[in-house]
């Protein structure tokens, strides 16, 4: 129990620093959070251990992440349990289950990757390629390109898949048809009028952008288009409000806000840090129910795009991959599989991957050259 | 915002325990948890965001306080494309249409018409606007699953809370006479605004442990026999671990409890189970994962499992 006012101000000022320690192990609660916790401990007391936790945990969090990571700061901050329960955990941005990925090689992006200096910025000298050297790499089969074919290609790339995004929001703004009529607004404009509604005003409909949901295969087979891809996938995600993207090769993982970063030189480098599996085996009908019991909630059916980067090479059971498929395809509007491989001149979609998901797939298209994946407008 | 001089704890706790036992009395069996929380918002008066699974009692949260609280319960469920004219309020055009027809002969001034067609006799109250305008005592706004209503009702939302107050152009701001206690649910099929989540007070709901779930079967099913309510919850705790694409709350329990119970059956067997599967499953799919579990092996476990 708490008599006086000292000890008062001595439990307030502990519950302040919970509140900075707390913070400082990732909970998302601001000063506002503190200030509210102040309140929340004045209202309960802090008599009761177990009653001041509940109602701390009910002010400084506001997700599930939140309310789990809430247990271990109190457990470390007040029964010193020792903070090194907390050190494992680390930075939250990490929390993707990298240990998952752990024991595999991590082939680092920079060193297998084309130039890396931040060319793919826009830095005015984009003019540099020619109208046919433009022609020629935007054709040209990504994995068979020189490197300082590849940098020039990225350049032409990014401003083209800027353009293409830019066309893509013009289009649904234009797009809009009349909607139902808004009594409201014409009953306002018919006063003047004597309550005779002459002009009819119209409720517009009102689109929501388009969701992007991404998986890019990043297996062994993939990989002498996967880096090129990443960087597609990023600079989708530049001018898309709301994309997800994974990587996938026997696992599944998050790489949305990796590739949020400002430049692409730190979204790769972010990439390269994290243990993904790269050039692995492939599983992606385990791939896809991890997605669905994980992300399956990130799915609406009116607006949703699926878009799976993958050559069909499965290494799994045909009948999950068809399954998981099946799933995805119900509750989003399209689901698109770029196929790398349909570059090939005599390539044939009757692996066992690929023809247990051509019945779940709206459309399926090649994505071997930058000509391919521009393609993909046409189908958003 | 400094801390009171006397301590509070003792009438805090005495709250606590009365949330925890009137809410039993009504048939909700609350755990410290969640009575803390609600606690503070009886007393912080903040809004609450109550997330979880679907089916553990989420709506029912705010319903049950209600009737603790003794005060009325308003519900807005939010849904996609929910706009201001089906949350807040929208003027009644068919009448006020009829309106001006009658008053066309009358030598009423056009502002006179104007006023009179726009006065709350022609205003049709929605949710949030009722919720205001309640007279008596402060009323529970439950704001159902504002996961599924879009970003821009989110921000609505958002400036309601801060100030409890509505702005009709034609009629002024309305401040709230009692500010309500609001209860916002969500299924976390999209992550809500940081802004929005800031203000509230933040509850997570699990799927309760053996011992909750049988408290809750015996509350709400009383007169089920103890050994078919034990095995009902083993048999739907052990489902729960079998990665379905959606396992089954404790709604589905309390279903299959009931259904068990309508079939006259006095013991789980898998004949039972599949008879009641559909109270479980909700698709083709999860129903063949079950089956193929095995249901004498579910069967046995569930009657294995000890309180």
């Amino acid at each position: 129990m708490i008599g006086s006012l000292e000890q008062l101000s001595d439990a307030a000022r502990s519950i302040v620093e919970f509140c900075r320690f707390a913070r400082e192990k990732g909970l998302s609660a601001g000063v506002q959070g503190t200030l509210g916790a102040l309140e929340a401990a004045a209202a309960i007391g802090v008599g009761r251990g177990e009653d001041l936790k509940f109602g701390l945990r009910s002010i400084l969090c506001s997700s599930k992440d939140d309310w789990d990571l809430f247990e271990e700061c109190f457990h470390t901050f007040w029964r010193g349990s020792g903070p090194e329960s907390l050190a494992n955990r680390g930075a939250r941005s990490k929390k993707e289950g990298s240990a998952a990925f752990g024991k595999r090689d991590s082939i680092s992006l920079m060193s297998t990757g084309s130039r890396d200096d931040g060319s793919f910025e826009e830095n005015g000298s984009l003019a540099v390629a020619g109208a046919s050297a433009r022609e020629r790499l935007s054709k040209a089969d990504v994995s068979t390109l020189s490197q300082s074919d590849m940098a020039m290609l990225e350049q032409i790339a990014l401003r083209l898949f800027k353009q293409m995004s830019r066309r893509l929001q013009r289009k649904r703004r234009i797009g809009c048809s009349l909607g139902q009529v808004d009594l409201r607004r014409t009953i306002r404009r018919s006063i003047s009028r004597g309550g005779e509604p002459l002009t009819l005003r119209y409720r517009e409909r009102k689109r929501r952008p388009h969701r992007l949901v991404t998986l890019l295969d990043i297996s062994g087979s993939m990989s002498a288009y996967s880096l090129f891809l990443v960087k597609f996938l990023y600079a989708l995600q530049k001018h898309f409000r709301q994309v997800d993207t994974f990587l996938f090769s026997t696992n599944l993982v998050e790489i949305t806000s990796l590739l949020r970063a400002q430049r692409l030189q730190d979204a790769m480098w972010a990439l390269s840090q994290q243990r993904a599996g790269w050039s692995g085996g492939t599983n992606i009908g385990g791939s896809l129910r991890e997605f669905n019991h994980l992300h399956g909630r990130k799915l609406r059916s009116s607006d949703t795009f699926f878009v799976i980067l993958s050559d069909g090479w499965d290494t799994g059971e045909a009948g999950v991959l068809s399954a998981e498929l099946r799933a995805v395809k119900r509750r989003v509007r399209r689901v698109i599989w770029l196929n790398p491989l349909l570059g090939l001149k005599d390539y044939q979609p009757i692996t066992c991957g690929m023809s247990a998901a051509l019945p779940h797939i709206d459309v399926l298209a090649p994505a071997h050259n930058l000509e391919s994946l521009l393609a993909l407008e046409r189908h958003l | 915002m400094g801390m009171s001089p006397t301590p509070p704890s003792v009438a805090a706790n005495q709250g606590v325990d009365a949330i925890v036992s009137g809410f039993e009395l009504l048939g909700y069996v609350a755990d410290r948890s969640l009575a803390t929380a609600l606690y503070l918002v009886t007393r912080l008066r903040k809004p609450i965001l109550v997330e979880g699974h679907a089916g553990l009692g989420k709506t029912e949260v705010a319903k049950v306080l209600a009737s603790y609280l003794g005060t009325r319960l308003i519900r807005l469920q939010c849904y996609e494309g929910l706009d201001v004219s089906s949350a807040v309020y929208e003027w009644n055009y068919q009448k006020q249409l009829l309106a001006i027809k009658i008053g066309e002969g009358s030598d009423k001034s056009v502002e006179e018409k104007e006023k009179h067609i726009f006065s709350r006799e022609f205003l049709l109250e929605r949710p949030l606007l009722q919720s205001i305008l309640v007279e008596d005592a402060a009323p529970v706004l439950l704001i159902d699953e504002i996961d599924r209503a879009d970003e821009a009702f989110e921000a609505f939302l958002l400036e309601l809370l801060s100030d409890y107050q509505i702005t009709i152009p034609e009629m002024g701001t309305i401040h709230a006479k009692h500010v309500p206690y609001v209860v916002l649910t969500s299924n976390r099929s999209r992550e809500l605004g940081d802004a929005l989540k800031r203000r509230c007070l933040y509850q997570w709901i699990d799927y309760p442990n053996l011992e909750k779930e049988m408290k809750i079967v015996r509350t709400r099913l009383p007169h089920i026999e103890q050994e078919l309510a034990r095995q009902v919850v083993g048999y739907v705790q052990s489902v729960r671990g079998l990665n379905l694409s959606k396992p089954p709350g404790v709604a589905e329990t309390l279903d299959c409890a009931e259904a068990l119970l309508a079939l006259g059956k006095e013991r789980l067997d898998g004949a039972a189970i599949e008879e009641t599967l559909g109270c479980i499953s909700k698709s083709v799919e999860d129903g063949a994962k079950i089956r193929s579990a095995g249901l004498d092996k579910i069967v046995e476990e569930a009657v294995g499992r000890v309180l």
